[in-house]
């Protein structure tokens, strides 16, 4: 049996609270986007290289953020590197456990994308006089963020939702921490936790809307 | 053939009216033969594992004394602090055993027994910081474990306070909060007397010592179920007044906190 009188008037009380958790949450989300694919890129790229090393770099950066769960990157990013004396602020901590995450996942995201260019696009920009710098940048780049553009919004869906891991290093500014310190005040949970959830749904389908209709500007033929 | 159903109808009607439907949580604790706690597990000595991983404390024994007397089986559920209620509403357990503070928020969604104990709030600290009492947390990293008493009370000090150098961070385990306070990441801590006590005593953590007391009114903790299941608080109020009355309350004290008085449980001057 449910035993349980929802108290919806105190709770929508909290609403502003909470929707200044649900700001720092996509703050973080979007900063980690931004390091991850600007790191994603480097490692895809390492990873398609000729030499060992810099592919030994890269394909193990990808397979510890692939194959470990991304509560462990963020607790080690706190309490491992505290262990060596290095303090991370929670917010950092969190911020860069999500980006090691989004960087591993990306990079495989973008080795694919850069494999669906044809090797002869570069050759004919070669010919027509470009830089084997300016010739990556400007003819393979883009037509690899064209081919990789939906995969790259689910890691951004992805990064919202693994901010909620920031409790567990201690944050309390963001969407899960506030939940969770009005919870513990007054166990409300229920009401807190819909009104988070419902939160969460928006910002996830405001990021997925948003880059459609951005897909649309960028990519269209 | 429609007289026999509309009587066979009403004859079923009128004896599920006069047979008491209403089976309250007392009666299925009682039934079910079990009785379930919520005990938190990372809180010494009110709760903790020993080395063979058996739950023990004084929660875990209050738990059991409580189920002794009901004549059921004790199943202790560990729960950490933030999941205490959660566990309450949607039925896990029966019973939260969780050294949980009776404050008047909490109570508009909980039930609360009488008081079980009652706590007393320390600083714990690292040596050499320069943290000698309360005030002088003031513009330093602290932190605390989420949920419980002492993390509302001092988050609220460091918003009082005001001062940009100092934070408050609220981790989810009591084991963090130590694990943070070693390293570094926070400066001090506010915890139970009980608890400073026994982590400085358990030698894991060279180097912790006591800041002085924190000015908080005394903790008093209660048993908890649904607010709802007036029947079931009844009963645990009689039970921990009959833990005093038997003596009981003082030999859990000196079995698991030491010697000396064990808290008065009582307020000067108002009735319950």
């Amino acid at each position: 049996m449910f035993n349980y009188t929802f108290h919806w008037r105190p709770a929508i009380q909290a609403l502003p609270q909470m929707l200044g958790g649900a700001v720092v949450t996509l703050q973080i989300a979007v900063i980690s986007m931004i390091i991850g694919i600007l790191i994603g890129v480097v490692l895809a790229v390492m990873s398609g290289s000729s030499s060992k090393i810099l592919r030994g770099i890269a394909g193990t950066w990808i397979e510890i953020a692939r194959n470990t769960p991304a509560l462990f990157q963020i607790y080690m990013a706190y309490f491992g590197l505290g262990q060596f004396g290095i303090h991370l602020d929670s917010f950092v901590a969190l911020l860069s456990g999500i980006a090691f995450n989004n960087a591993g996942y990306l990079a495989e995201t973008f080795r694919g994308g850069l494999r669906a260019v044809p090797a002869t696009q570069v050759r004919a920009a070669r010919s027509l006089g470009f830089g084997p710098i300016s010739a990556f940048r400007l003819i393979v780049l883009p037509q690899m963020f064209r081919a990789v553009f939906y995969p790259m919004t689910n890691q951004m869906v992805w990064a919202i939702l693994m901010t909620s891991l920031g409790v567990v290093v201690g944050l309390n500014s963001d969407l899960t921490g506030v939940t969770q310190e009005l919870n513990v005040k007054t166990f409300r949970t229920f009401e807190y936790f819909a009104i988070a959830a419902v939160l969460y749904y928006l910002i996830a389908k405001a990021v997925t809307l948003g880059a459609r209709a951005f897909a649309y500007r960028l990519f269209r033929y | 053939m429609k007289f026999m159903l509309t009587a066979a109808v009403a004859i079923a009607s009128l004896t599920a009216a006069a047979l008491p439907t209403y089976a309250d949580k007392l009666d299925d604790i009682i039934a079910s033969g079990t009785l379930r706690c919520a005990v938190v597990l990372d809180f010494p000595p009110m709760g903790s594992r020993d080395a063979s991983n058996t739950p023990v404390g004084f929660d875990v024994d209050t738990c059991n004394d409580l189920a002794a007397v009901l004549g059921v089986t004790a199943e202790i559920v560990e729960t950490p602090f933030p999941d205490r209620i959660p566990a309450l509403i949607s039925g896990r357990v029966d019973v939260g055993v969780a050294s949980t503070s009776d404050t008047l928020e909490r109570a508009k969604t909980v039930g609360f027994s009488i008081p079980y104990f009652a706590f007393e709030m320390v600083v714990l600290t690292k040596d050499g910081l320069g943290i000698a009492d309360y005030e002088s947390l003031k513009g330093k990293k602290v932190g605390s474990t989420s949920g419980t008493y002492e993390a509302i009370a001092l988050e609220q000090s460091v918003a009082e306070w005001a001062d940009p150098a100092g934070s408050f961070r609220s981790y989810q385990t009591q084991a963090d909060v130590m694990l943070a306070l070693n390293q570094g990441q926070i400066d001090a801590t506010v915890v139970t007397s009980t608890v400073a006590g026994s982590t400085i005593a358990s030698g894991n953590f060279p180097g912790f010592i006591m800041g002085g007391k924190a000015p908080y009114e005394i903790d008093y903790v209660g048993l908890i179920t649904l607010r709802n299941e007036q029947g079931l608080i009844n009963y645990l109020n009689l039970f921990v007044n009959q833990q005093i009355r038997t003596g009981r309350y003082a030999e859990l004290y000196a079995k698991w906190i030491g010697e000396g008085e064990p808290p008065n449980l009582t307020v000067p001057g108002v009735y319950y």
